[in-house]
């Protein structure tokens, strides 16, 4: 506890300060953007659907199927000022905040963090200093995870903390309705996705952690870092080639809405937009593969830092 | 007696560059202990391997009794290695904090930081963010750090770098005092007027390899030679005469031998009809001896070299 304690007294720091700033500020903008999107949208929908005739599809089945795909998009844009207030409301929004930082934001921003707080120890010079102090490795290492980490779940609460001040002030200025929902319904929502992001935070830490034993400065790990998370998303993008990966096990283990089905008014991630549609392997597998990661992205990083000579 | 540190073929080689190669070295308690070398003799390297940041390719280390890089053994040592290195963004005495906080729980009363910081003369400082220090004041943060936990062994490499004179003779009291009361330092410098004020044994290191190690004044003893000054006329006479002694010009009117006994130097000169005006023992200091013994070791390589 006292090494975690000293690693949490070196994230102090105006970077880790900047860092949750920015994060908040994202989710800032991103809610006025979603109030504004929402209120414009259902304004500019229209009030009766068009006839097939109109639209130029040709009568019988396809007609039906045509109607009810654009009855669905009618009802949802309407439904959306309403559905916006209800991720602004200050109990919800945990679970925005909790998608948002177990997506592609919360990665560069761990990938930033873990930079700074486990590559600069190398780029700083500061390692020899640490491992003076503190010469079982293994402890250092965990104690660097678990503040990543926990630095993470900071962003998390910035960005909840943001919306919960703002998000009543942006829903009124932009004339959404009340939310629909109540306080201990947004509270339990809140608290299954923050719990879920925990996960996905760990992993995005042990990818930092990684990276920053292989590339030993801070430069690199941010680079090597954020490379790692786009390449998850890129690799799970390709058709036919996404069913399996780290970053289809993310999406099905928070739960985030299949391909482009995720881009709405307010998205509730930025993460699950670049993965192609498909079967998703399921909560349990995601859960699994998951902690997988993280039991062996801690192992394979102290297999190299062990016996890693320290010559900066 | 125990040795503090022992060193057995101690070997470390970097993508093929030997940076040391099997250093056989022991250092007893309670002395200051110099260890000298020109740059990228090995100094640091074995600094780091004393400290486990480094892993040996060959040989073995122990500090304290314990293998080298134990962390049960580095709790009773304190490190300055090369340039210290802080977070900038915290005040000294945060700093010292932190790394206090990353080992185990300071000895003795509550106030160890203050004390170690105003030892190491950063009271007045103490609490400005390290990213404003100068060099010296860092040099004074290092030193206090590697003080911070009342060490048996104190390893420093080049501590005063970036210091002013003042500093300089204020760290040379403090490790006087500190081998006095008993503490071993093991000191990594090139400042060899430093090492020869400080220092009770030396150890001189080239190209990875130990040259020589014995007490300082021995060490500048066995180097002494005679300096013969005589009138320039009798030059040539005079390095004839003393040829067997390995003389060699020093200025057109003097010549320096290899030999402590002046006498028997005053009477090969006498015998060949040429009298000196002076002759005098002379003890060269510690910085010509370190670098005659590395001249002497690299003519020995290069002869070793060529056959």
């Amino acid at each position: 506890m006292r090494l975690l304690h000293a690693e949490l007294a070196k994230l102090a720091r105006p970077l880790s300060l900047g860092v949750a700033a920015a994060a908040a500020l994202f989710c800032l903008l991103l809610a006025a953007g979603g109030s504004h999107n929402a209120v414009l949208a259902a304004q500019g929908a229209p009030r009766h659907l068009p006839s097939c005739a109109a639209e130029q599809v040709p009568a019988g089945p396809q007609c039906s199927r045509w109607q009810a795909a654009a009855r669905a998009r009618l009802r949802q844009i309407q439904a959306e000022p309403a559905q916006v207030s209800g991720q602004l409301a200050p109990a919800a929004a945990g679970a925005e905040a909790a998608g948002l930082i177990a997506s592609l934001p919360g990665a560069l921003a761990i990938a930033l963090l873990a930079g700074a707080h486990i590559g600069g120890e190398w780029s700083g010079r500061t390692m020899k200093s640490l491992l003076t102090q503190h010469g079982r490795r293994w402890q250092v290492l965990v104690a660097k995870l678990v503040s990543l980490w926990l630095a993470g779940i900071g962003l998390i609460a910035a960005c909840w903390a943001a919306l919960a001040l703002a998000g009543p002030v942006l829903a009124r200025l932009s004339h959404l309705p009340g939310p629909d929902q109540t306080v201990a319904h947004g509270l339990s929502l809140s608290g299954s996705q923050v719990a879920r992001a925990l996960l996905v935070l760990a992993v995005f830490a042990v990818i930092g952690l990684l990276a920053a034993v292989i590339t030993r400065g801070a430069v690199g790990t941010i680079a090597a870092t954020a490379g790692a998370i786009l390449a998850m998303l890129a690799v799970a993008a390709l058709p036919g080639a996404g069913r399996w990966t780290p970053a289809t096990w993310v999406a099905s283990w928070m739960g985030f809405p299949a391909g482009l089905g995720s881009v709405t008014a307010l998205p509730a991630n930025f993460w699950s937009r670049f993965i192609g549609t498909g079967a998703p392997p399921g909560q349990v597998a995601g859960f699994a593969g998951l902690a997988g990661l993280v039991v062996a992205g801690l192992a394979v990083a102290e297999r190299i830092f062990r016996r890693a000579d320290i010559s900066g | 007696m125990t040795s503090v540190i022992r060193c057995e073929g101690l070997t470390k080689r970097y993508r093929g560059v030997t940076a040391l190669d099997g250093l056989d070295l022991d250092v007893g308690p309670g002395q200051v202990f110099g260890f000298l070398g020109p740059n990228g003799a090995g100094k640091t390297t074995t600094l780091r391997i004393l400290l486990g940041l480094v892993t040996p390719t060959a040989g073995r280390a122990w500090v304290n009794g314990r293998p080298a890089g134990d962390p049960d053994g580095l709790a009773g040592v304190g490190a300055m290695i090369e340039e210290p290195a802080f977070y900038p963004w915290l005040t000294g005495r945060r700093n010292l904090e932190v790394l206090a906080l990353s080992g185990p729980p300071l000895p003795g009363p509550a106030g160890q930081i203050g004390r170690v910081l105003a030892a190491a003369g950063l009271g007045a400082a103490a609490d400005r963010k390290v990213k404003g220090y100068s060099q010296g004041m860092r040099q004074r943060l290092g030193l206090a750090a590697a003080l911070m936990r009342d060490p048996s062994l104190l390893l420093l490499d080049e501590p005063a770098n970036g210091m002013d004179p003042a500093g300089i003779a204020e760290f040379r009291t403090l490790l006087r005092s500190l081998a006095g009361r008993g503490i071993t330092v093991f000191l990594s410098s090139h400042l060899l007027a430093e090492v020869e004020q400080i220092c009770d044994q030396v150890a001189v290191l080239r190209s990875g390899r130990l040259v020589e190690q014995g007490p300082v004044a021995g060490l500048a003893t066995a180097r002494a030679r005679v300096r013969v000054v005589l009138d320039p006329a009798d030059h040539r006479a005079a390095l004839a005469l003393l040829a067997p002694w390995a003389a060699r010009p020093d200025g057109p009117d003097a010549v320096l031998v290899d030999w402590t006994d002046g006498q028997a130097v005053t009477r090969a000169l006498g015998q060949g009809g040429v009298w000196p005006h002076q002759v005098v023992l002379d003890r060269p200091a510690l910085e010509e001896a370190f670098l005659t013994m590395i001249e002497d070791t690299a003519a020995v390589n290069d002869a070793t070299a060529s056959r």
